[in-house]
């Protein structure tokens, strides 16, 4: 006896963490919609502060710069920076400026300096420093001797530079054509700088608040193409996404679907074969799979009470607790599916009786404040909390039960294993492997997000 | 310098390798691995791309029912497109032509190359069937004009004649054109020039994302001991090689 409280206490326990998993998923959904990174802060205007002050002028939008002194020697550079360092959580950083005027000399810079900068000096002149010169059209990149690199530009020109950070270059512009790229050896952060040296140089700033000449929309999908050209070569075994979406399709327990996707890829020519050791693992979640989409069709049609009533016949184990998050899951729909038909007074009256219970406890309250709050509403749909009302609720409620009956198979070793697909699991480690290197090399470049991946489509070239 | 020396130099070497490698244990990595989200919708748009893209109709609208996915294409021209694939399949390859034509004549006018590829089928199909008569005809009128316009197809004819010249092509060197791996490369470029004139991608994305997957595994290996996916198809995540 002592040994079957045992075990029933610890599956308990399992069962606990799973549903409190969706309660999680269910609150990060409505905390990022977009589920997009958040982004970093970008240089907007130049820093008035820390510049060579005596030699320059800024005006009050801070984004144009004069040299209005007579130059004497190479320390007296009018050199400011932006008051940002170049984010660099993503693929490419770019800044353009506008040549007003060449001024006397036309001695303009445009590149990149690190913080310590001499702000007397011209970029690239310097350690850590790297500038393109405007009268010589030479590169200058930590010392005083510049390489060829490119034309001269002068009153008119548009110049820009950037940093790609896949192939950890800094690359110039002038007039939207690229000039030319130098690798970036310069670690920590970099501020987008531009230097004036003769008198009556006047350059413009533009660090995106404007339309940039140079089309860096095209630059940056020419950049991911090269680096998928080369991902593309990779080899995987043939076939191996058959077994995924039908591992996926039996997980979910999308079974109507799964029968046609059987019946599809065996008059495929040729036909798709699933190697057998992959079959063997699918016992596991093949389990229980008419159930489960029964279940997933009355939660989608809204139907919870008969949803409870199957799981109180089949699965008894899942609903006997009340207060485990599975139910409040439930119970939280059942009052959500209430608002949507306007039964706002059984609503209340369906709260009272099954959610209140809830309240004042950590990780259920916010959903059961996001539910009460669906009544302050004419329209809750459009409210802050019309996500409750999406198709997406009912299907984190219908993952949920999905994933608890999952668990009640005495074959289940692990019951966090019935949490995530193949394809999830797949995708969570592309994930973090693409964050892990990106933080191993300094936060450079760009996250991988699966919905970028999905909304982007390749030009038809074929 | 004496073999001693460069033993020790690589000692030294592989010691530095050794020291800056970061080791992730299991447990470190899982907790990474569980504050990322994804996100069920995204996963079911990826499953949706793969089924639409592969062409399996009946199975997308059963999966749109099931899942409330919608498809990023018209389900109807799916079934155009399958019609055109599984022609071409089958050896009715002038079926085919009419077909895509049906679909947007655009598609051949555009594309000599496909267009030669499927009268190159077209000449197998004949060949197959044994009716040489035909087949020289149709190789003269059909595609030796449009061989002269350019090198790479002359030669493709070429080699395709040449399969009239053996009794037992079986055991010929072009032999390969007749196997069915020849109709359904044809198959699979119409295909693709179908998609491509519907605004679609030809490929489906979760195999590029699985590419990518072995591609950032490789890449952080080089900075990183960490527990790796081996086996695609059973996710298990594998316990770090120190």
């Amino acid at each position: 006896m002592s040994e079957s409280n045992g075990n029933s206490k610890k599956r308990n326990v399992g069962d606990q963490d799973l549903g409190l998993y969706f309660l999680e998923a269910c609150r990060d959904r409505e905390m990022k919609e977009e589920g997009m990174e958040e982004e970093e802060e970008a240089p907007r205007e130049l820093n008035t502060i820390n510049s060579s002050g005596g030699f320059v002028v800024v005006s009050t939008d801070k984004l144009s710069v004069k040299y209005t002194s007579v130059n004497l020697h190479g320390h007296d550079v009018g050199v400011i920076q932006a008051n940002k360092p170049a984010p660099t959580k993503r693929l490419i950083y770019y800044f353009e400026i506008h040549v007003k005027d060449a001024g006397v000399k036309g001695q303009i810079a445009i590149g990149f300096t690190s913080e310590t900068f001499k702000m007397r000096r011209q970029p690239g002149w310097e350690a850590n420093s790297c500038g393109y010169h405007g009268d010589d059209g030479l590169l200058y990149h930590g010392h005083g001797k510049g390489e060829a690199f490119g034309p001269t530009f002068t009153s008119g020109d548009v110049v820009g530079a950037g940093i790609n950070f896949a192939a950890q270059e800094f690359f110039f512009t002038k007039n939207g054509q690229v000039v030319g790229s130098v690798n970036k050896d310069m670690k920590g952060p970099l501020f987008p700088t531009v230097a004036v040296h003769s008198q009556n140089e006047e350059v413009h700033v533009n660090f995106g608040q404007k339309p940039f000449t140079f089309d860096l929309k095209e630059f940056e999908a020419q950049e991911r193409m090269k680096q998928q050209l080369k991902i593309e070569e990779i080899s995987v075994p043939p076939n191996v996404s058959y077994g995924i979406v039908r591992s996926y399709l039996l997980h979910y327990g999308y079974e109507d679907t799964l029968k046609s996707f059987d019946v599809a890829s065996e008059s495929t020519v040729p036909p798709i074969y699933i190697a057998q050791e992959n079959r063997s693992h699918e016992q596991e979640i093949t389990y229980a799979l008419n159930h489960r989409k029964t279940l997933r069709q009355l939660i989608r049609n809204g139907d919870i009470d008969t949803a409870f009533d199957k799981l109180r016949e089949w699965y008894p184990q899942i609903v006997e607790d009340n207060t485990s998050a599975t139910c409040f899951l439930l119970h939280c729909q059942k009052f959500i599916e209430l608002v949507r038909v306007g039964a706002l007074e059984e609503a209340v009256k369906y709260g009272r009786i099954e959610l209140t219970c809830f309240f004042g406890l950590p990780v259920f309250e916010d959903l059961v404040q996001d539910c009460v709050a669906l009544l302050a509403y004419e329209q809750p749909l459009e409210s802050s909390v019309g996500y409750l009302l999406k198709d997406s609720q009912r299907e984190v409620v219908a993952d949920t039960v999905n994933a608890m009956i999952l668990s009640t198979n005495p074959n289940v070793k692990e019951s966090k294993h019935c949490l995530h697909s193949y394809l999830e699991r797949l995708l969570r480690q592309l994930t973090a492997c693409c964050l892990e290197r990106r933080l191993l090399n300094g936060e450079q470049g760009e996250a991988f997000q699966l919905p970028r991946v999905l909304s982007s489509s390749k030009r038809g070239s074929c | 310098m004496s073999l001693f020396w460069l033993v020790i130099r690589q000692l030294a070497e592989i010691e530095a390798m050794a020291a800056s490698k970061k080791v992730i244990t299991r447990e470190e990595w899982e907790k990474k691995l569980n504050d990322v989200k994804i996100r069920k919708e995204d996963m079911n748009r990826l499953v949706m791309n793969f089924l639409v893209t592969e062409g399996y109709v009946e199975v997308a609208e059963k999966f749109r029912m099931e899942s409330g996915t919608e498809p990023d294409i018209d389900l109807a021209t799916i079934t155009d497109r399958m019609a055109v694939k599984k022609a071409v399949q089958s050896g009715n390859v002038e079926d085919a032509i009419e077909k895509v034509n049906d679909l947007n004549p655009e598609i051949l006018d555009t594309n000599p190359q496909l267009f030669f590829h499927l009268q190159q089928q077209r000449l197998i199909e004949l060949i197959r069937n044994g009716k040489v008569e035909e087949a020289l005809e149709f190789a003269q009128e059909e595609l030796a004009p449009r061989g002269e316009e350019n090198q790479s197809f002359l030669e493709e004819l070429e080699r395709t004649v040449a399969l009239l010249a053996f009794e037992d092509v079986s055991n010929c060197p072009v032999g390969e054109l007749l196997d069915i791996s020849q109709r359904l490369k044809t198959a699979s470029e119409v295909n693709a020039a179908i998609l491509t004139s519907q605004s679609h991608e030809k490929d489906p994305k979760l195999p590029s994302l699985l590419k990518m997957l072995i591609w950032a595994q490789n890449q952080l290996d080089e900075k990183a001991a960490y527990p790796r996916i081996n086996d695609l198809s059973s996710a298990i995540l594998e316990d770090p090689t120190v």
